[in-house]
């Protein structure tokens, strides 16, 4: 019962059958949603989270509260570039308003592809915001730090 | 044989929370610094010193016009709400 962050495997798959198309605006839909560990879930699940993951699912995640509900919310996506022989891409800051979530990760998926799964983020600890905001901040988008990186 | 090695990585990201309001001016400062600068751990120590002044620079600067902004924002705001006749919530909101 864990949450391990990873590229998902059927993610990697995916890429080789153009399953996925992250171009801002005439791309797929991405969303992020949040989960938790140690039953803190809706109606008390644990989230098991990893390279194994194929599809966004309700286990685990967190409960509806302020801005957020079931499914998360969606990511705006930059275009992919290139940086040196790196391809990346990137999406826009995620906020959570007004809302009261503990989180321990998360899972980016395709809900343009039957909820593909993309990655999943282990925040290595416990994320508490009560009454307030919730916020996701992607690394900067560089050859080193890119959320999705192909080297 | 011809092979080509590929590594697909996936990033390490940030988690920012507040409780009982918004986001204060010191955590976006410091979310809008890391995506401005990035000091990298394995720069020579004296460009990583540089580097990190000028990322501190960038941060007081940043919070300064987010504090700017927000007071001004508040302004607008409570005349707004003046010209409406709603004086008291116009002063409450300025007490902010």
């Amino acid at each position: 019962m864990a949450i391990t962050q990873a590229m998902c495997t059927s993610f990697k798959s995916q890429l080789l059958t153009g399953t996925h198309n992250f171009t801002n605006s005439s791309g797929n839909t991405f969303k992020l949603a949040l989960y938790a560990i140690g039953g803190g879930g809706k109606s008390g699940t644990t989230a098991t989270l990893g390279a194994t993951t194929t599809a966004f699912t309700t286990t685990g995640e967190v409960a509806n509260s302020g801005s957020y509900s079931s499914g998360g919310g969606t990511l705006t996506n930059v275009t992919p570039s290139t940086s040196g022989t790196t391809a990346i891409t990137d999406f826009a800051d995620l906020s959570f308003t007004t809302a009261t979530i503990t989180a321990r990760g998360a899972l980016i998926y395709n809900s343009s592809a039957t909820n593909a799964a993309v990655a999943v983020l282990d925040f290595g600890s416990d994320k508490t915001a009560t009454s307030g905001t919730f916020t996701i901040q992607f690394p900067t988008a560089d050859a080193s730090n890119a959320i999705i990186r192909i080297a | 044989m011809i092979s080509v090695g590929t590594g697909i990585d996936v990033g390490s990201i940030g988690v920012t929370t507040s409780d009982n309001g918004g986001l204060s001016s010191d955590q976006i400062a410091e979310m809008a610094r890391k995506k401005i600068v990035y000091v990298s751990d394995d720069a020579p120590p004296a460009i990583k010193e540089q580097a990190q002044v000028f990322a501190d620079r960038v941060e007081d600067v940043v919070r300064f016009y987010i504090d700017l902004a927000k007071r001004e924002e508040r302004g607008t705001i409570c005349q707004t709400l003046r010209k409406a006749g709603h004086n008291d919530i116009a002063d409450f909101i300025r007490r902010l």
